[in-house]
């Protein structure tokens, strides 16, 4: 592997280079939505450190987030079945615009910017067809332009590949319906797919695990800057199993599926609830908030290299030096190599995500 | 010797008093889980028997025994682990919320092409899970598009493989948890459960699946929005089960919850007085299949069932569940 330390060189470069427009901000390196003591569900942004440097109240429950590449603007989005997601400047910590999802929509909670800035992708639901959809809008004004099919069931997260062109879904295959709350609708019959679509809705690669894990719904996802894709997935099968719920991929391959020995993986609950790469991209981690822990796997070998035990934990963020989490009690943590260390506790219970500002995808 | 880190910081609650749960967990299976598969077992043999004896959908000792199997099933259809889910069993038993309508189209496509699946019940259980078991019984007992489709005894062959297929399945279950009982009553290295928590929250969700599924699906569908209530997709409306569904469901969940509140009296207490109230609401309701959703008035008096059973959710959450060591952390609870 000549390139393997130029290759890696190359990432942690990535990871340090601020993105233009967010210098003047204050510098958030994460962005995450949180409840708050006073009952106020908020976006937060916080530096590498924990220290929360701005919160805006959302409507209702937030889930993920998305940074504009260049201005110090983020996309705050509601937790699904929602249908709003807030544009936020982040310089001036003011709500800047309103998106609302279309009749007959809901946003999943995820979404991505493209690399000019100029377009903003989302992952809806629509409920009436039960198809996937991806809505894309305008940024100059967060207008909506058009929308394509994401290829599968239930898109929930979605990246920009490292082309800057190619987007990966996480079509987790199970159905729902805001009149049924988050009941699963599909079980049965769900298939979910890892999906690679051009920026026009062409497909261009469709990705299904075996038939024995069509029950295992790809959720989240995380990209290496060299084009490997991790997935993580909550098992929605029979609850005395507990398949693999992290995977990897790479275009034109099969996936490879990585698990913890039995006694680890069954505390899981079959349940991921986000992923990342390390900083150097040579470890890549879920967090398990039902198993209240983080398993982190050698990328190389696909083995798995740790594990480390924290209530709710589930926030995950790619850092310089290795990950950052958050937990549901509050915690804002470093993981690097051999151990965890707590940051920093704040006074409010975070949510699913953490998003990296700094790290260009 | 583990080759990896293991991390324990310092937000993990450390050590939950181990607690014996050996006889709760004896008690759910013993009184509980048992009893109601052998049940469902039983009856589903005598539901083949009657399709044997006599398939015409309107036959009264065939409609009986499609009821009377049919409360067996819903009275365990919360257990829903293990047995239930080898080979897909309990969607083969019960394929519903069906969304897209497969269970119809499966019937038209063996019907229509004169399937010779049926004729073995290999090849039968090999077929589409939504054309099995009692969602397709009941559109061939009930349902005038079944009823006079194709021939008369392709219809009959047909239902006696769906009622084979569905003993078949409910033999099978029955069959496995005699092994099963052992595994979740004694936990560790040959179990599936390592410890006996992990047993008891395997219980637990069942209850609080189950409660999620009767409140959400089971009234929720039917009711739909306020503005726009579904009453055609009440559960098994046709043969005017929906609202049996509720209370039988309701009746063997208060059980559960009962068995696994046996240590703390008061929290038992205050799930059985949210239960009461909520059978109560579904015996004086007086609309078998959600009809009444279509008005506001009707649709007001589910609503206020839907919300007596989101009650017990509310006490089963932040009562029981901490009890048994279940999580229930702000992401761990609910997550996405």
């Amino acid at each position: 592997m000549t390139n393997r330390r130029s290759f890696l060189a190359g990432l942690a470069a990535a990871s340090l280079a601020p993105l233009r427009g967010w210098s003047a901000v204050g510098a958030p390196d994460y962005l995450a939505a949180a409840l708050f003591p006073d009952g106020t569900f908020r976006l937060a942004g916080l530096d590498t450190g924990g220290d929360i440097l701005f919160s805006l109240p959302l409507p209702a429950r937030g889930h993920a987030a998305a940074a504009h590449p260049h201005h110090a603007q983020a996309v705050a989005f509601a937790r699904r079945p929602g249908t709003f997601a807030i544009i936020i400047d982040c310089a001036t910590g003011t709500q800047t615009a309103v998106l609302e999802a279309p009749k007959s929509r809901h946003f999943y909670g995820h979404g991505v910017f493209s690399t000019d800035g100029t377009r903003l992708f989302t992952t809806e639901n629509d409920f009436e067809t039960v198809q996937g959809v991806i809505g894309v809008w305008n940024t100059d004004d967060y207008t909506r332009i058009g929308e394509f099919a994401s290829g599968g069931v239930g898109p929930h997260d979605m990246r920009l590949m490292p082309d800057g062109r190619t987007l990966v879904v996480a079509n987790g295959g199970i159905e729902t319906h805001p009149e049924t709350g988050r009941t699963k609708l599909n079980l049965p019959v769900m298939q979910p797919r890892l999906t690679y679509l051009d920026q026009y809705g062409g497909a261009l690669e469709q990705v299904e695990l075996p038939q024995e894990l069509h029950k295992n719904s790809i959720r989240h996802l995380a990209v290496r800057p060299d084009g490997l894709i991790g997935f993580a997935m909550q098992w929605q099968g029979d609850t005395s199993q507990h398949p693999p719920l992290l995977g990897l991929h790479r275009r034109g391959e099969k996936p490879l599926l990585l698990s913890a020995p039995d006694g680890d993986q069954s505390t899981l609950q079959g349940y991921a609830g986000s992923i990342a790469f390390s900083g150097a991209g040579e470890t890549v981690a879920i967090t398990c908030p039902r198993g209240n822990a983080v398993h982190r796997f050698r990328v190389a070998d696909g083995q798995l290299d740790g594990v480390f035990l924290h209530e709710d934990v589930c926030g995950l963020g790619t850092a310089s030096n290795g990950f950052v989490f958050t937990t549901g009690t509050g915690v804002i943590g470093q993981l690097s190599t051999n151990k965890a260390q707590i940051s920093n506790r704040a006074d409010c219970q975070w949510d699913n995500h953490l998003i990296p500002i700094r790290t260009a995808a | 010797m583990r080759a990896f880190v293991l991390a324990l910081s310092l937000t993990m609650p450390l050590g939950a008093n181990a607690q014996d749960r050996g006889p709760i967990l004896s008690d759910a299976i013993e009184a509980h889980i048992l009893p109601g598969y052998s049940a469902l077992s039983d009856s589903t043999n005598a539901l083949a028997d009657a399709a044997r004896a006599n398939c015409d959908p309107n036959s009264t000792p065939l409609r009986n025994a499609y009821n009377d199997a049919f409360d067996d099933w819903i009275s365990v259809g919360h257990l829903r682990f293990g047995p239930s889910e080898a080979e897909d069993r309990a969607f083969a038993l019960a394929f519903w919320p069906d969304t897209k309508g497969f269970t119809p189209k499966a019937l038209s496509g063996l019907i229509s092409t004169e399937d010779t699946a049926i004729q073995s019940p290999d090849a039968f259980a090999e077929t589409s899970v939504a054309g099995r078991g009692f969602f397709a019984l009941e559109l061939m007992l009930y349902d005038p598009r079944f009823t006079d489709l194709g021939g008369a005894e392709y219809r009959c062959a047909l239902m006696q493989a769906i009622t084979a297929d569905i003993n078949r399945n409910a033999a099978a279950i029955d069959a496995d948890w005699a092994d099963y009982a052992r595994a979740l009553a004694s936990p560790g290295e040959n179990s599936p459960y390592r410890t006996e928590d992990e047993a008891m929250q395997e219980l637990y969700k069942a209850l609080t699946t189950g409660l999620e599924f009767t409140a959400e699906t089971r009234l929720g569908r039917p009711m739909g929005s306020f503005d726009r209530p579904r009453p055609k997709r009440a559960e098994a409306r046709r043969s005017e089960r929906s609202l049996r569904h509720v209370e039988l469901s309701l009746i063997a969940l208060r059980d559960l919850a009962a068995r696994l509140a046996a240590d703390h009296p008061d929290i038992a207490a205050d799930l059985d007085d949210a239960f009461a109230a909520a059978i109560d609401r579904a015996q004086s309701l007086d609309d078998p299949a959600f009809a009444g959703v279509a008005t506001p008035q009707g649709r007001l008096r589910v609503e206020a069932l839907q919300q007596s059973i989101n009650d017990i959710r509310a006490i089963a959450s932040t009562e029981l569940g901490p009890t048994l060591g279940i999580n229930a952390g702000f992401n761990s609870l609910d997550g996405d």
